[in-house]
Formats: C-alpha cells, sequence, structure tokens
C-alpha cells in the first residue's frame, strides 16, 4: 500500500512585513503532541480540499 | 482563524514535495512527495533530486513600492522622505509578472507610504489577478473611509503603532496615535484581518502590554513584533540607543507567550527574534513544525526595492538581480543568496555547535553587520552573548603604550 503522505511544515496567516512571517507563538503553545494532531488533521482535510483548476505542471 | 474544509489556492513542487496555499485557514502547508501525489500534483522534475536544495521560490516578496512617507518617523528603516524614491506602476507590474512566473504566494507591500501611492490599489488588483495574495503594512495617518474600503483586496493589513497615546509619540516622533487608532476601527470595519506592528525597541518595550491591550479592544487578528533593526534612519547611534538591553532580548518570548494566553491574541515575533525564542529550549521539531526560522533571508524571503534591485533582505544584502527584468530574478534565486544562504555551513561558534543552527541561521545578519561582520553570529542572541562573556575575543596585538 502506498505512504498516505504527510503534512512537514505549516505556518498560518499572511505577512504584511518586510521581514518574515514570523514566530507564531500562539502555536508553540500547544506543544508536539498538537502539531502532530494538527499534521493529521491538515492532511486529512488537505486531501478533500477544494483543488485549484489545472491541478497538472505546477 | 477560520478552519473547516479547506480551499487549496495555488500549489507548487519543491525537492521535498510541495507547497500549497490553503483558505479557511489561511496557510502555506508543506507536503512530502506522497500527499503531493495524492492530492494530484507531481511527479517533478525536483523530485529528481535527491539532495535537499533551496525553495525553487522565495514563498513571500516584500516589494518596497517606495522610499516615500512625508510622517518623518525617527526611525524610518528605508529612510523615506517625503521626495523619496517610488517604483513606477509598469515596474511593479513587471516585477509582480515575474514573482507569478515563479509561484510566489504572498507580497507585503510597504516601503514608504504605500497608502500615499496613487496606484496601490491597482497594483494590488493586479497582484491577484497573477494569482499572488497582496499584503500591506501602513501608518494608516491619511487612510480615509473610501481607501479602506478598497483594502478589501489585501490578504492582511498591520498598521504601524509603537505605542498607545504618548507612547506612540516618543517612540515615532511625532503625535500620530490618534490617527493610527481611527484606521484601525476603519479597517476593523471592513475586514477581519487586520492587525498591528509593534516595533520593540528599549524606549518601546514596556508599552507592549497596552498595544496588546488595544488590539484585544478592537478584535485584531494579530500582534507583530518587530525587533528594532539597525536600517536606514535606525541605524548608527539611533540603533545604539534603542537596541534592546540582554534582559529585554531574554525576556520578549515569555513575554510574547503571556500576552498570547492572558488576552487570548495571536501574537507574533518576526524572524530577527528567533535567537532569542530558541534561547528557551522550545523542541526543534515543533519549531520546524511550524515554520519558525531564524534570518530567513534568500530562503523563504526575498525583497524588491524601488529602482528594481532584489536582496534577499528588506533590511540589508547585497544586491542579487534586477527584479523588472525577464529571468534575473529566477537566475539569482538558483545559485545567489550566498551571503544568507551560506551561513549554517560556515558557522562560528557558538552558532556552529548550537542544535537550532539550521532553524536559527545565526539570527539577523543585519544586526550582526551593524555590531561587526555580516557573517558574525548575531549579537542579541541570549547564546551568543553568554559564550563571549565565557570566552573574550583574544587579543592578537600588543597594545601601543
Amino acid at each position: 500500500m502506498s505512504s498516505p503522505g504527510k503534512v512537514l511544515r505549516v505556518t498560518f496567516g499572511a505577512n504584511p512585513n518586510s521581514s518574515s512571517l514570523g514566530v507564531d507563538v500562539t502555536f508553540l503553545l500547544f506543544g508536539t503532541m498538537a502539531a502532530s494532531a494538527i499534521a493529521v488533521l491538515a492532511s486529512a482535510l488537505l486531501r478533500r480540499a477544494r483543488q485549484p483548476e489545472p491541478k497538472a505542471d505546477v | 482563524m477560520k478552519f473547516g474544509l479547506p480551499q487549496i489556492l495555488a500549489a507548487r513542487h519543491e525537492q521535498f514535495g510541495g507547497i500549497v496555499a490553503t483558505e479557511r485557514p489561511r496557510a502555506l502547508v508543506h507536503l512530502d512527495r506522497a500527499l503531493m501525489r495524492r492530492l494530484g500534483y507531481g511527479p517533478s522534475a525536483l523530485w529528481d533530486n535527491p539532495a535537499p536544495s533551496p525553495l525553487s521560490a522565495p514563498t513571500e516578496v516584500h516589494l518596497v513600492l517606495s522610499k516615500r512617507c512625508a510622517a518623518g518617523c525617527k526611525g524610518c528603516y528605508v529612510d523615506a522622505t517625503p521626495k523619496g524614491e517610488v517604483m513606477s506602476l509598469d515596474d511593479a507590474k513587471r516585477s509582480l509578472d515575474e514573482l507569478a512566473r515563479l509561484k510566489v504566494f504572498h507580497i507585503a507591500l510597504g516601503g514608504g507610504e504605500a497608502m500615499d501611492i496613487e496606484y496601490l490599489f491597482e497594483v494590488a488588483d493586479y497582484a491577484r489577478t497573477v494569482g499572488i495574495i497582496p499584503n500591506l503594512t501602513t501608518a494608516g495617518l491619511t487612510l480615509t473611509e473610501a481607501q479602506a474600503e478598497r483594502c478589501r483586496v489585501f490578504g492582511q493589513i498591520n498598521v504601524s503603532v509603537d505605542g498607545v497615546g504618548a507612547a506612540y509619540e516618543k517612540a515615532r516622533g511625532f503625535d500620530g496615535y490618534d490617527r493610527a487608532e481611527r484606521a484601525l476601527r476603519l479597517l476593523r470595519a471592513v475586514t477581519r484581518h487586520v492587525g498591528i506592528n509593534f516595533v520593540v525597541s528599549r524606549s518601546s518595550y514596556d508599552g507592549i502590554d497596552e498595544v496588546a491591550r488595544l488590539a484585544k479592544k478592537l478584535k485584531l487578528s494579530e500582534l507583530e513584533l518587530l525587533r528594532f533593526k539597525p536600517a536606514g534612519r535606525g541605524g548608527g547611534a539611533m540603533f545604539d540607543a534603542e537596541d534592546l538591553t540582554p534582559e529585554q532580548a531574554r525576556g520578549i518570548y515569555p513575554k510574547a507567550l503571556r500576552l498570547a494566553l492572558r488576552r487570548r491574541l495571536r501574537v507574533k515575533l518576526d524572524c530577527s527574534f528567533a535567537p532569542m525564542v530558541f534561547a528557551h529550549n522550545p523542541p526543534p521539531a515543533l519549531a520546524s513544525f511550524f515554520g519558525v526560522q531564524g534570518c530567513v533571508g534568500g530562503d523563504v524571503l526575498a525583497a524588491v526595492h524601488p529602482d528594481g534591485v532584489v536582496t534577499g533582505c528588506s533590511f540589508g544584502g547585497p544586491p542579487e538581480a534586477d527584479g523588472r527584468q525577464v529571468g534575473e530574478f529566477e537566475a539569482a534565486w538558483k545559485t545567489g543568496f550566498r551571503a544568507f544562504r551560506d551561513y549554517v555551513a560556515t558557522a562560528p561558534e557558538p552558532c556552529a555547535s548550537c542544535r537550532y543552527l539550521s532553524l536559527c541561521r545565526g539570527g539577523c545578519r543585519v544586526v550582526s553587520a551593524a555590531r561587526g561582520q555580516w557573517s558574525d553570529p548575531d549579537p542579541g542572541c541570549p547564546r551568543v552573548q553568554d559564550y563571549r562573556a565565557k570566552n573574550p575575543p583574544v587579543r592578537h596585538s600588543m597594545p601601543i603604550v
């Protein structure tokens, strides 16, 4: 059976600044277990997500 | 932040798999190759390369539309003036065409006061047309209701507020607080994606709590804390006076956590604060998952200045290309930006043995350059300060008596 694949990284929000998107301390509060849960949830949701057109050759 | 069934706005391949930009929640999500395949993307020629490589393009680019602003903030990092240089509309569109071709996801519009540029909304609309989300930073001093209404085009708008009331004047050098708060209210009335940018300096540090209270009161989406940087009018003696004290540097991350908890507010720290975060030993895997990184210049970020010059960071770095010329940005991205990218491989102690090196990347290069060499560790990092206290520099020459 092929691998279901996984989410490697998530950065929430959009950055209006001259420097980076930044450290979202809100998410660092949640801890490693929460990150794992978000990875699983995000992976599941993405598989059901509405897709842009066309998908090929991105 | 709204959660639900996400909508994928855009996607691109990377060596590790790919990145998708989603709405609800708004996020950039890095996926491995298997998940990219499952979503119908792939395979890609980038996947033939077994070794990790830089991203195929930045995920976000700061488009410095102008160095023109009448406010005269005393620490302005672009040294903006009322007659400063402005990027032409044609050049802005040419730059956006190039960034769209590279599949850049976001642009940040700023520099001087972008709201004063007559074609600002035309640039924002054009960015949407070519598939890039435009975001904006403004001081909001002259914002009108009509302009606020048009700001729906932006993904996120942050208003610069470095203090409440008199603290604003102390930080910026003029009394603009009432106008900034009015701008926040006007913008919040038309979109929930409004936040505050707060430049954290030695003198503004104690005002963070009050601005966090304001952000909560106005139901803003975020408070972003930005480290005061030695660029433009913020360099030289100004930086000497306003650089954070060691105690403030150690305290900024716990303070941000407390604010996030107490105010139930989304609090962010910019990339230059990464050493101050890693000094508190967050799990590296957790930091990596949520994209907590130090210097991201030439990695996920780049800047295009009003004259078209591309640099790895808005605050500094050597010129890499002319962003208005077809193919120049792309060519530079493939092999350039060495001043930023080579740090991890060549880092001196204490960075070389730091477990956060690959994430932190030595902290802020611009601060390092202002205090010594570009390639030095960030002198504001608590670990670097401890290391230097224990290992004072060796004198190689005899003092002149």
